[in-house]
């Protein structure tokens, strides 16, 4: 195995004492604490670190750093793992991706032989015809799709969020960028300070002694002044008024974390970015930025090639010549660029073998170092609003004018040396923290919980820093040949060329037709390039041709990340636990677990119909009412009229939204003179509840009414059958239950198994002698044990929400948003009587007046098929016999235990909603039955006598 | 019959109503059997003038700690009794109206030198000093719950009320202490 350490020296981040092991593609290499996985193949011998998306070219580390296009690896479960970036860990399993058979053959390589007809977008040009056959093409194509592979059995990953209030966040952690944390830390501002890399410093990690003394400097003192540093961690957006995303990797525990951070103002001190060189051969291994055979040289003491030649024209080049002869490698040439030099071509099969140099010159080389420019990161300014310029001396963009509370510093902002990018961040850091203050002093005044401000606003301050000057760097973009611009896509030069003779003229329909810049580093490398071969194909100028908008993300982020923790709220009554206990069958009903059944669902039906039984109705919506108004309320909001409702009675009401749909309904009891509790449906009690308080609030502020949802405080349990006044006997003893004493639509309140304030209205949705009983939620459970308990020789059981249903259809009571839907006005529901239109005025009066005057709408009608073993689905549609013709549907359906026979209730037009109608029901499976409409919704016990007795 | 026994709707906990004297760097009390009432009002009514409590923040009041957590309502927490003798005691000028919301409303306290960076991890309020100090009551969302909070520092320990729907009582639990289990010692 090949060893390419060099010997331990100064700023070496590898810990030697501590020696990893772990695989790559299978084979067993070792490594050390700190190295990245890239650090560690490079260190020994393994240049090919994957393949090209689209032609599956060999690729080795590019620029060495998060930005590398061409080291994205799998990592056990995980894919496109970043492997420039990610630490090494003891025992990783690292391979290649999207490769086959192996990174080193990979059959897929094929698609090079063919590369001149897989052009830029060659994919919306081919693929056209015939339609039928896109599944296929979908599935071919699907093979050739980049990435690792998702292991669906695998754990998932933990993401979680967190939100931040800083005065200020940081975005960069080089020397201007932890001088400006420093500052402004020390001015009093409460300061993140955010790198993606593992640690501060920025350029100065791999720069020369007094470099890193100084980046050692400033990392103490940022930290001493309390500024919270996220490591491995991205600002990835900023949005309306400073609030930024940031995902923040290698927590303790957690995979990555998202922060919602709202800043008082942003600095951005992202620095620059190496930019690749674009001619023939560019994309080989061994083609290497400056800065990545320094990082890997500096931090990580990996001889990155034997012999090189270095193209420079900037002193990160020259540097990385020093540095490479420094680790021992030969110098074969060095090409200035500044003087005109330049190079033509890199060749070799899977990595760099030879050089071709403008003069003519041929050297034999495994490395070549490009150190031709720098990108400028202004993403974070582009999502500011800010549109940054060119400046044609320096060979690249600048900030222009970002807005108050965003600042820009360091290599984004200008040139110059360590002290003066020093300065120039503790000058943006004391601007930021005054800035920061102001933002804070208004926030604060407005806030009314917050601690009172008793100072006046102070200025807005000037921007008063001395610019950093911009220093002068040759053009160099593309050689005279023809090479990649983007490596995450495979984007070539040539394919811009073609592209813009095409038609594509604006920078962005290149962008979406060639897919450059769209790849895992967002432009980064490319962004420039792509501009710069656009401007040179068109004859025009870097300014004239603009550039591409970045937009968030400034570096992807896993949708896992995005989603963070499940927080999913679930709901439950008091008595939950209970029937998860006793093997209730759970659904999800909104939020709300309920039991569904306790397991025969129809045997519950008889056991209420036959003796007790008990149900937990908690989610049932119920509101508090207090006030003299309370009737005006419910005369606004209900149909029917609730002038003379007595104290100690119950009425049923019906609601309807403003465009007369029905919106819900429910019961009303009156508890004292001025006090009432009204019941909703459990999915509308929130909607009831906004709804009731959103009049009241508009357009009856006058009216002395106030509303308290109950819901939850209150566990509610149905005792349904003809033995619940009995069982209910035997555990109360201040309310009289006798039928003339306790009626039918009455409500009481009182002690229930020893509990106060419970209250007990005497209703049924079942249709038979039930009592509603609202207890205290805290002893809910209590007192459904009680009723167990002592309602055992009469056979109580509990039944479940399928049982109630089946017994609210034998009875005929529709449900709002089951039997009604978002078109279906009140006349619908048959409920004449209570349509008061004599009423002064009622929400949705008067599209139900128009409704009931036309009298064309659907009518909801109770159906039994003339089959009885048939139950036709819900939804099922009712035709005029013989046709197609749609005249309803079945809205609700089940096989009656009682009857012995299926029920239904559906909506139907008019002309068929008479009694002894016969429909035609069309099943699932496309058969069709009949059935009759009923004279009753009802379909048992059409008197009530059960319920009255 | 049996005595009646009240159960809160932290059903995976210990209920406890002690107030915590732990080291830790974040604790987590159920606190649902505390009395809590709601006393509706308007601004400058008797009442009002009575609670003599700002908009925002909250206050003890003879054993009570009196919330004013929205405009025209006032939350009474404290003792069932001492509960009981303020709303007893409450000058009913005009239109007022309360109710007991002791069962209807969970309670949990959180604790701790990290208790702020638990609650940040699940709601977007800002728990710097300045903007939410000691007293302060606002409405935020909780691990997508709604809930009503309160900071009410133990022996200048920082500590925070959060009252929600019962029913959300469990998950809601669940939800802190899974935000918690990166500062468990």
């Amino acid at each position: 195995m090949s060893n390419h350490r060099i010997p331990d020296a100064p700023g070496q981040l590898i810990n030697r004492d501590v020696p990893l092991t772990f695989t790559w593609n299978g084979r067993r290499l070792r490594g050390y604490e700190g190295d990245t996985i890239v650090s560690a193949l490079l260190a020994n011998g393994i240049t090919i670190t994957g393949r090209s998306m689209k032609y599956h070219r060999p690729r080795g580390p590019l620029t060495a750093d998060y930005w590398d296009p061409n080291t994205t690896v799998q990592v056990g479960d995980e894919p496109n793992v970043r492997a420039s970036h990610r630490l090494l860990r003891d025992g990783m399993n690292v391979s290649a991706q999207n490769v086959w058979p192996s990174l080193r053959f990979d059959l897929k390589s094929a698609n090079r032989l063919v590369g001149r007809f897989l052009t830029a977008g060659f994919y919306y040009k081919t693929f056209m015809k015939p339609a039928a056959l896109w599944p296929l093409y979908a599935r071919v194509l699907g093979t050739f799709a980049p990435g690792g592979v998702v292991d669906l059995d695998a754990p998932p990953p933990r993401n979680d969020k967190r939100y931040a209030h800083p005065d200020v966040v940081v975005a960069g952690g080089g020397p201007a960028g932890m001088a400006a944390a420093l500052a402004a830390a020390q001015a009093g501002a409460s300061v993140m300070l955010v790198e993606h890399e593992h640690q501060l410093g920025g350029h100065l990690c791999w720069g020369d002694d007094t470099d890193r003394a100084e980046a050692a400097r400033l990392a103490h003192a940022v930290r001493a002044a309390g500024v919270e540093v996220l490591t491995d961690a991205t600002v990835t957006g900023r949005y309306e008024d400073n609030w930024l995303a940031i995902s923040q990797r290698g927590l303790p525990g957690i995979d990555e974390r998202l922060i919602k951070a709202r800043a008082g103002v942003l600095i951005v001190a992202a620095g620059t970015i190496e930019r690749p060189y674009v001619f023939a051969g560019n994309d080989l291994p061994g083609v290497m930025t400056s800065g990545a055979v320094r990082r890997l040289i500096t931090m990580y003491g990996v001889k990155p090639g034997n012999r090189a030649v270095v193209f420079t024209a900037n002193p990160s080049g020259d540097a990385a010549v020093v540095a490479l002869e420094a680790a021992g490698v030969t110098i074969a040439a060095v090409v200035d660029g500044r003087l005109g030099g330049n190079v033509v071509a890199a060749h070799g099969r899977n990595r760099v073998r030879r050089v071709t140099l403008a003069d003519g010159r041929r050297i034999d080389s495994d490395l070549l170092i490009t150190a031709v420019g720098w990108t400028t990161p202004t993403s974070l300014l582009n999502m500011s609003g800010d549109r940054p310029v060119y400046d044609p001396e320096a060979a690249r963009f600048f900030p222009w004018c970002p807005p108050d509370n965003v600042l820009a510093t360091g290599g984004l902002a200008g040139d110059g040396t360590t002290e003066q990018l020093v300065a120039h961040g503790e000058a943006t850091g004391l601007l930021a923290a005054a800035r920061a203050g102001v933002v804070r002093h208004r926030l604060q005044h407005l806030t009314r919980r917050a601690e009172p401000v008793t100072t006046p606003e102070p200025a807005w301050p000037a921007d008063e820093r001395p610019p950093l000057p911009h220093g002068s760097h040759p053009a160099l973009f593309r050689s005279t040949t023809h090479g990649i611009v983007d490596y995450s896509e495979d984007v070539s030069s040539k394919d811009l060329v073609q592209a813009a003779d095409e038609g594509f003229d604006s920078v962005e329909l290149v962008k979406r037709f060639t897919t450059t810049t769209m790849g895992p580093s967002q432009g980064k490398l490319e962004t420039v390039n792509t501009v710069a071969v656009l401007a040179e194909a068109r004859g025009e100028t870097i300014e004239q041709v603009g550039t591409t908008v970045w937009r968030p993300p400034y570096a992807p982020i896993s949708l896992g990340a995005l989603a963070g923790r499940i927080h999913e709220p679930v709901r439950m009554s008091s008595i939950q636990p209970w029937h998860e206990a006793h093997g209730a069958q759970p659904i999800l009903a909104g939020q709300w677990i309920r039991p569904n059944h306790y397991g025969d669902p129809e045997s519950e039906v008889r056991n209420t119909r036959n003796r007790v039984g008990i149900i937990d109705i908690t989610p049932l919506g119920k509101l508090d009412l207090q006030g003299p108004d309370v009737p005006k309320l419910l005369n606004l909001l209900y149909t029917n009229s609730w002038n003379a409702l007595p104290q100690g009675a119950v009425r049923y009401g019906l609601m309807c939204a403003e465009d007369g749909v029905v919106l819900d309904d429910g019961v009303t009891g009156r508890l004292g003179p001025e006090h009432y509790l009204m019941t909703t449906t459990s999915s509308g009690a929130a909607t009831v509840w906004n709804w009731a308080e959103n009049w009241l609030q508009t357009e009856h502020p006058d009216w002395q009414v106030h509303i308290t949802p109950v819901t939850t405080g209150l566990t509610s349990i149905n005792v349904a059958g003809p033995d619940s006044r009995q069982l209910l006997e035997r555990l109360t003893n201040d309310i009289d239950l006798g039928p003339d004493a306790f009626q039918y639509m009455q409500v009481r309140t009182g002690t229930v198994a020893g509990v106060a304030n419970c209250i007990v209205w005497r209703i049924g949705f079942t249709g038979e002698l039930s009592y509603e009983v609202h207890v205290p939620s805290g002893f809910g459970l209590f007192v459904w044990e009680q009723l167990l308990v002592h309602g055992q020789d009469l056979g109580v059981a509990p039944f479940g929400l399928e049982a109630q249903r089946i017994m609210r259809l034998e009875k005929g009571h529709f449900i709002v948003g089951q039997d009604t839907d978002g078109l279906s006005k009140a006349p619908v529901t048959g409920l004449e009587t209570l349509l008061k239109v004599e009423k002064d005025d009622w929400v949705g009066k008067p599209e139900v007046v128009w409704a009931l005057s036309r009298g064309d709408g659907p009518r909801i009608v109770a159906v039994q098929p003339t089959d009885p073993t048939v139950v036709p689905e819900e939804a099922a549609q009712i035709v005029a016999a013989g046709t197609n013709q749609i005249l309803g549907r079945i809205t609700s359906s089940r096989f009656s235990p009682t009857l012995n026979r299926s029920v239904c209730l559906a909506q139907v037009h008019p002309d068929v909603a008479t009694p002894g109608t016969t429909l035609t029901i069309v099943l699932a499976n496309g058969t069709r039955t009949t059935a009759q409409v009923m004279e009753h919704h009802a379909h048992f016990d059409p008197e009530g006598s059960r319920l009255r007795g | 019959m049996a005595d009646p026994v009240f159960r809160s709707s932290v059903t995976s906990a210990e209920t406890t109503s002690a107030e915590s004297t732990s080291a830790a760097a974040v604790t987590i009390s159920d606190v649902s059997d505390w009395s809590k009432c709601s006393v509706k009002a308007g601004e400058g009514t008797e009442t009002a003038k009575g609670f003599a409590v700002a908009l925002g923040t909250a206050a003890q009041r003879n054993g009570v700690l009196v919330v004013h957590h929205r405009q025209h309502e006032w939350l009474l927490l404290g003792s069932a009794a001492q509960v009981d003798e303020t709303i007893h005691n409450l000058d009913r000028d005009g239109f007022v109206s309360t109710v007991d919301l002791t069962h209807g409303r969970m309670m949990l306290r959180v604790s701790g030198p990290r208790s702020a960076d638990v609650l940040a991890k699940v709601c977007s309020s800002n728990f710097d000093d300045a903007f939410t100090p000691n007293r302060a009551a606002w409405g935020a969302t909780v691990a997508r719950v709604t809930c009503d909070l309160v900071r009410d520092d133990q022996v200048g320990v920082r500590s925070y009320l959060l009252l929600c729907d019962r029913s959300y009582g469990d998950y809601f639990f669940q939800s802190l202490l899974d935000a918690a289990d990166e500062f468990a010692d």
